[in-house]
């Protein structure tokens, strides 16, 4: 049997099972188009700063309103609370209102540091968990000391995750707070804010 | 309506929540995301439910597709790391291989010696490990260049080459293996 041979029967094998499976895969689009209804792509943050700094659409004119809308309301809000806790406390409180703001902005993520000692021959290593759904993050070693590092901002939470180092999974992150093995191999568990250190 | 659209105008429109051109997407690419599927999972039922979700979180995540790279890269990229987590689930539950009964060709005794290869090169790739059967795949069934396998496996291109060089090693000794068995 020649090399080229297995390429060709394996193609051909894959392809058979593939026809073997046009009842299901004739109807799937119609089916995840159903499942997926009114449902729209996520949006991230960064787009809807895009989509707000662009001043054509209707639709994003009423993203203004109701951001104006919020934005009233917090500054109609502060003020009241700016008044009260003067009246009590006698203390001047000038600029707490902005800080208190830019604190609840940023409440939502934290920046969380993903570390891995790969071996110095190590040429790609990846972070992949629930966090980025299981798609691969990669991390970096700019000096070669053989230290990956990466930095993912994250909201409050409990997260599941392992490194890829060349490929191969590596579930024991001694940053972790605890460690699963429902699947056979370790994976790491990092929990942030909300009582866990998160970086 | 779709048919005649790029790939970029049907995306485009999927961005902004028009499903019927999400539903083109997906029929120009279930038959090769399914084919991945099958070929790292060895498993009928478990490809078909990677395939559905892989078409829901690629379009769900839409917005992290970077436009300077190829749209199968992406979609295949995802469909990889959902079957990796199936295959990790499966350790700890495993359930057998579902057999795939196929329709031969017009000349018997020929569609049965097609057959039998293609049997024993199925058997043979549920044999190897994945490290060497994602590989393989993304190389035969999918006809990608390395350093697309490279990119979709997170691993070094030239991995992907020894791993491809090897692996169609282990899968020709094992079909030998087993037709030997076969003719004892």
């Amino acid at each position: 049997m020649k090399r080229t041979d297995v390429d060709e029967i394996l193609r051909d094998a894959l392809r058979e099972e593939v026809s073997g499976a046009q009842p299901y895969l004739d109807e799937l689009e119609e089916r995840i188009v159903v499942e997926l209804g009114e449902r729209r792509p996520r949006l991230r943050a960064i787009d809807w700063i895009r989509q707000l700094a662009a001043p054509t659409r209707s639709a994003r004119f009423g993203q203004l309103v109701v951001v104006g809308a919020t934005a009233a309301a917090f500054l109609i809000v502060g003020l009241f609370a700016s008044q009260f806790f003067e009246q009590q406390s006698g203390l001047p409180t000038g600029g707490g209102i902005r800080l208190e703001t830019a604190q609840e902005a940023r409440s939502g993520l934290q920046d969380v540091l993903f570390v891995v000692p790969a071996p110095l021959a190590a040429s790609t290593v990846v972070v992949v968990g629930d966090f980025n759904d299981w798609e691969a993050t990669p991390l970096t070693d700019e000096d070669g000391d053989g230290i990956w590092t990466t930095t993912i901002p994250l909201s409050p939470g409990r997260y599941e995750y392992g490194y890829l180092i060349d490929g191969r999974w590596w579930g024991e992150d001694p940053r972790a707070d605890e460690y699963i093995q429902s699947f056979g191999e370790y994976s790491s568990v990092r929990y942030v804010g909300r009582g866990g250190e998160g970086v | 309506m779709y048919r005649v659209q790029d790939e970029v105008s049907l995306l485009r429109a999927s961005l902004e929540g028009e499903t019927e051109a999400w539903g083109e997407i997906i029929s120009r690419y279930k038959d090769a995301v399914f084919g991945l599927c099958i070929g790292f999972l060895r498993n009928r039922a478990d490809a078909e439910d990677i395939t559905h979700d892989a078409f829901i979180r690629a379009y769900v995540n839409l917005r992290r597709y970077n436009v300077d790279k190829r749209f199968s890269t992406w979609i295949f990229t995802i469909a990889a790391n959902l079957c990796r987590n199936r295959l990790r689930y499966r350790k700890n539950h495993p359930v057998g291989e579902m057999p795939i009964h196929l329709s031969g060709g017009t000349d018997p005794a020929r569609a049965l010696e097609q057959e039998e290869r293609c049997d024993r090169v199925r058997a043979a790739l549920g044999r190897l490990p994945y490290a060497y059967r994602a590989p393989l795949v993304l190389r035969f069934y999918n006809d990608l260049a390395y350093r697309e396998i490279s990119e979709i496996l997170a691993i070094p291109e030239g991995t992907v080459k020894t791993r491809i060089h090897r692996g169609k090693a282990m899968l020709k000794e094992v079909m030998e293996n087993r037709e030997e068995r076969d003719q004892a």
